[in-house]
């Protein structure tokens, strides 16, 4: 029975051209989406290794220099782009993509791409998760408003009940031609995947395999939800043009309206500070009680010059076997580090509360939850990018530490005269970065996976119990 | 039943019918919210340029009172040889917040809006570490004015509208309904004058509220004109969708086919069209890469280093004059002043190209806009409110120049090692913020809004000649 319905569902989709359209319109741009992207990731991949090459290059033959001017200099740390970024690029223009490795200072992620886009990409973006996200629901709703209402509407139901059609067999049926229909969808996101497998991606994501088995199930789920949802206001309300109004309404409000209000809010109740306050604090915190001419400052530099002494059983700064300015510069740095870890973890955690507020807001919106957790599985999610930050700023230190090691070590009596020279800038070691395992990822978003289960539960029971509803009130009438 | 009495009822409806009273009533409070939080923003914007003008006029106050001293005698020369560095002259420059940042934020919130401009910064890093923005906040886009005004607003209209004419004839009403003195013309427009005088209203007084609320201490006076023109997008945009609206009504469809066939315009206007024309933009004209940029600016940068001693010497060919031997001050302040003016006169050019690129796409978008009213409302928008792409870029071309004018002005010192004097320091020039003027706003506006207004007429016209004809149809039935 399930299969006859199934057929009678398909036969009918087909000769509505209004669900062709839609198909073929989604369908269209999830392709010009995949393409988009892959061209997107494809440029930036390229672009980052040439600049990586740059680099390295550039860094290698600055010829002789103090090895602190050249800690000045320094080098950059490139966030690598996932090739699942093709599917996804989640927050990737929004957050930076280099970050400048420099003595004294922790400096954020710049050059942004969203900086570079034109105003109305804040409107919309092409992508295939966007068109996933937005339109798979949406041709869903198309599919199945009509689903009950309109048997009943059109008196098909009570004949469908007088043929001995179980309530959970039209169900079944309905949602299984429905997800049919939205399944021919999948060309568009299996060309992404295969536009991903061919990105130039260096730094490869772990267990690429299992996150995009993942992301699919949680498109399932996600699209699953809004099927059985459609189903269940179909089978509860009077009118399929209702149904329609209603599921149009609901859509419009969880998959545009709510994400935007949500970050609204997140933010307004936990806002970041203001550039100019945050690159203050950085500079006013980390240098002035260290190099500044307060007591404080003098006190702190007495210390180290103390220690110093006692540690090499000498009484005067020109005894002393080391470069004493390196060791001065290192000390100015360990005293810097635990300032940037206070300052960078007040922001992150200003972002991070601000993320946990706009989950919150997945209880009515299921966009959201899927939003988290597709990024997070593509790698381009706030997650990746702190990670990134992270193990960039722990190499920036252990490189800043070296290049002083050097000035210490060899640097004698010479102070800030002493020059390395390009021996010594090509033995440095470059900056690896291996991207957080899935485990890691899966620990961040175990919440998000739980909303969009409920709301797929939730949404199963609606449908199941509304039909059933449904032949009750028909069969009472 | 005479148009007065349809007026009245409609009254009561909007009072009584529970789900219009909760959409408008919904509306409200979405307007309301987005009105407040860009009032919150706009001041946000205005404390951020103050306190940091503020900083750098306290530290340009500091700077001058030690020359100050010097020159009267306070302080002997060679106690403060660092009292009118010209090296260390700066400046800052901050872009105004929009006249109506509060109600369209735009490109604002990405953007740099505060720069030092001092020498030892090269033109790429003018701007200094402003992109701590929260990313989440800056992917989901602003909850503005604008926003509820694009999207929500003719969703709105559509629920509110989509069935004015069918609901009675699915009941079987219309034909009661048309037997009194009244035309159907006159039915659809006495409904909808109701409904949407009510959306227009709440439109109306959020913007008002706005005004007051979102001025920030700056004169209502000078926010009056550009609001003039924000409602007259507003109302031009409003229109339109009052237009396609009857346009659709007049098809004479089943109320869901109405509703779909709107929420497809819907879609199609707001999210399909911008995204599609933002990738194309974006596709057709790719700005040069940021990283190779970025690499390029190195490079120079540590080639001038480098060559240090010839580029000095080919600027003491050039400029026998500088040849002065007034050396007080350390060689690496000319060295830093050489390198830096060498990575600007390298990096100059590449910035150009970017603005040229973000002009060609201006250029592809200002014709193609035209086909997504949304896009052609927001751009307005942001015009109106000062927040639009072209200022920004300008105002980053401008600090750019005006770092030039200032290094150009100070070169010999530099070089020279010499002093500024007092008078030459205050007759240096100081960055003045450039504000939008009414009439380049409302050059730039007309065209959208006459579109606008004449597509509302095109759609009008053919809307009253199928209500006409409808009528008519119905009366011969």
């Amino acid at each position: 029975m399930i299969k006859a319905i199934i057929w009678k569902e398909l036969l009918q989709y087909r000769r509505d051209g209004r669900i062709l359209a839609v198909l073929f319109i989604t369908l269209a741009l999830g392709f010009a989406a995949a393409f988009n992207g892959w061209s997107m990731v494809e440029s930036q991949q390229r672009e980052r290794q040439a600049a990586v090459v740059s680099d390295r290059t550039t860094w290698d033959n600055q010829g002789k220099k103090n090895p602190h001017s050249a800690a000045h200099f320094s080098r950059y740390a490139f966030q690598p782009t996932s090739s699942l970024s093709v599917f996804d690029p989640g927050l990737t223009g929004f957050m930076g993509s280099a970050i400048w490795l420099e003595a004294h200072y922790r400096d954020p992620a710049t050059l942004r791409s969203v900086e570079d886009a034109v105003e109305i990409q804040r409107f919309a973006r092409l992508t295939p998760a966007w068109i996933l996200q937005v339109f798979a629901p949406l041709l869903a709703i198309l599919l199945v408003f009509a689903g009950i209402a309109a048997e009943r509407e059109r008196g098909t139901l009570r004949q469908v009940m007088s043929s001995g059609v179980p309530p959970q067999h039209l169900f079944v049926g309905k949602a299984i031609a429905a997800l049919c229909i939205i399944a021919l969808l999948a060309p568009s996101v299996v060309a992404a995947v295969a536009l991903a497998a061919n990105t130039h991606d260096e730094v490869g994501l772990p267990s690429v395999g299992l996150r995009l088995t993942c992301i699919v199930l949680a498109y399932m789920l996600y699209i699953g939800a809004f099927t059985f949802a459609a189903i269940g206001i179909s089978a509860r309300v009077a009118k399929s043009k209702t149904a329609l109004v209603v599921l149009v309404g609901f859509w419009a409000t969880s998959v545009i309206f709510v994400p935007r209000f949500a970050t609204d809010v997140g933010s307004a109740l936990s806002p970041a500070p203001a550039a100019a306050d945050f690159e203050a604090s950085l500079s006013a915190e980390s240098s002035t009680p260290f190099w500044g001419g307060s007591e404080e400052a003098q006190q702190r530099r007495a210390n180290v010059e103390a220690e110093v002494l006692e540690r090499y059983g000498v009484d005067k700064i020109e005894d002393l076997p080391i470069n004493y300015d390196g060791y001065l510069l290192q000390a100015s740095e360990e005293f810097a580090n635990g300032v940037f870890d206070r300052l960078y973890n007040e922001l992150w955690g200003a972002y991070e509360t601000q993320s946990d507020i706009v989950r919150l807001f997945s209880v009515v919106s299921p966009t959201l939850a899927l939003g988290n957790i597709s990024s997070a599985l593509a790698g381009s999610d706030l997650y990746a990018h702190r990670h990134f930050a992270d193990s960039a700023e722990l190499f920036r230190r252990d490189f800043v530490k070296l290049l002083n090691e050097e000035m210490i070590q060899n640097g004698g009596q010479d102070g800030y005269g002493y020059m390395s020279d390009n021996d010594f800038w090509q033995q440095n070691p470059d900056f690896s970065y291996t991207p957080p395992s899935i485990g890691a990822v899966l620990s961040n978003i175990w919440v998000d996976i739980l909303v969009l289960l409920g709301w797929a539960i939730t949404a199963f029971l609606i449908a199941s119990r509304g039909v059933r509803f449904s032949f009750k009130q028909e069969a009472m009438a | 039943m005479s148009v007065q009495a349809i007026t009245a009822q409609e009254k009561r409806a909007l009072k009584s019918e529970p789900m219009q009273l909760f959409l408008l009533v919904a509306f409200l409070l979405a307007s309301l919210y987005a009105v407040l939080q860009g009032s919150a923003y706009r001041q946000a914007q205005v404390d951020v340029a103050d306190s940091f003008t503020a900083a750098q006029e306290d530290r340009n106050t500091a700077w001058r009172d030690r020359l100050v001293a010097v020159e009267n005698g306070t302080t002997a020369p060679e106690e403060d040889r660092w009292a009118g560095l010209a090296m260390d002259v700066s400046f800052p420059a901050t872009i105004s917040p929009g006249p109506l940042s509060d109600l369209a934020h735009g490109v604002s919130d990405v953007k740099p809006a505060t720069s030092r401009v001092s020498l030892w910064r090269s033109v790429d890093r003018l701007f200094g570490n402003y992109q701590v923005q929260s990313p989440i906040d800056t992917a989901a886009g602003a909850f503005d004015l604008a926003f509820v005004i694009i999207f929500i607003m003719p969703l709105l209209m559509i629920a509110l509208s989509y069935d004015v004419l069918s609901e009675d004839r699915e009941l079987g009403r219309l034909g009661l309904l048309l037997s009194q003195p009244i035309s159907v013309r006159q039915l659809v427009t006495a409904r909808l004058k109701v409904r949407f005088g009510a959306v227009a209203a709440i439109v109306l007084i959020a913007s008002l509220v706005g005004l007051f609320a979102g001025s920030a201490g700056q004169d209502i006076g000078t926010r009056l004109p550009f609001m003039g023109l924000w409602l007259l997008v507003a109302a031009a945009y409003f229109l339109l969708w009052t237009a396609t609206i009857v346009w659709a009504i007049s098809l004479n469809l089943k109320g869901e086919t109405t509703a779909l066939l709107l929420a497809g315009l819907w879609i199609v206007n707001g999210l399909v069209g911008p995204a599609s024309l933002s990738a194309a933009a974006e596709s057709l004209y790719p700005t040069p890469s940021r990283l190779a940029f970025l690499s390029e600016a190195r490079e120079a940068s540590a080639a001038a280093y480098k060559s240090q001693a010839d580029i000095m010497q080919g600027m003491l060919l050039d400029h026998p004059d500088l040849t002065a031997e007034n050396y007080s001050i350390p060689e690496y302040i000319r060295t830093a002043f050489l390198v830096t003016k060498t990575v600007d006169d390298s990096v100059v050019p590449v910035l150009s190209k970017f603005d040229d690129v973000q002009a060609e796409r201006r250029r592809f978008l200002s014709k193609l806009q035209f086909a997504a009213p949304s896009v052609l409302t927001l751009q307005a928008f942001n015009l109106a409110a000062g927040t639009n792409l072209e200022r920004h870029i300008a105002f980053e071309k401008s600090v750019r120049d005006f770092k030039q004018t200032i290094m150009e002005s100070v070169e010999g010192k530099v070089l020279v090692g010499e002093r500024l004097s007092l008078a030459e320091y205050d007759a240096l020039p100081r960055y003045n913020t450039q504000n939008p003027s009414v009439s380049s706003v409302l050059g730039s506006v007309a065209l959208p809004i006459l579109f606008l207004l004449a597509l509302s007429v095109f759609l009008g016209t053919i809307a009253r000649s199928n209500l006409d004809k409808l009528q008519n149809h119905l009366r011969e039935t």
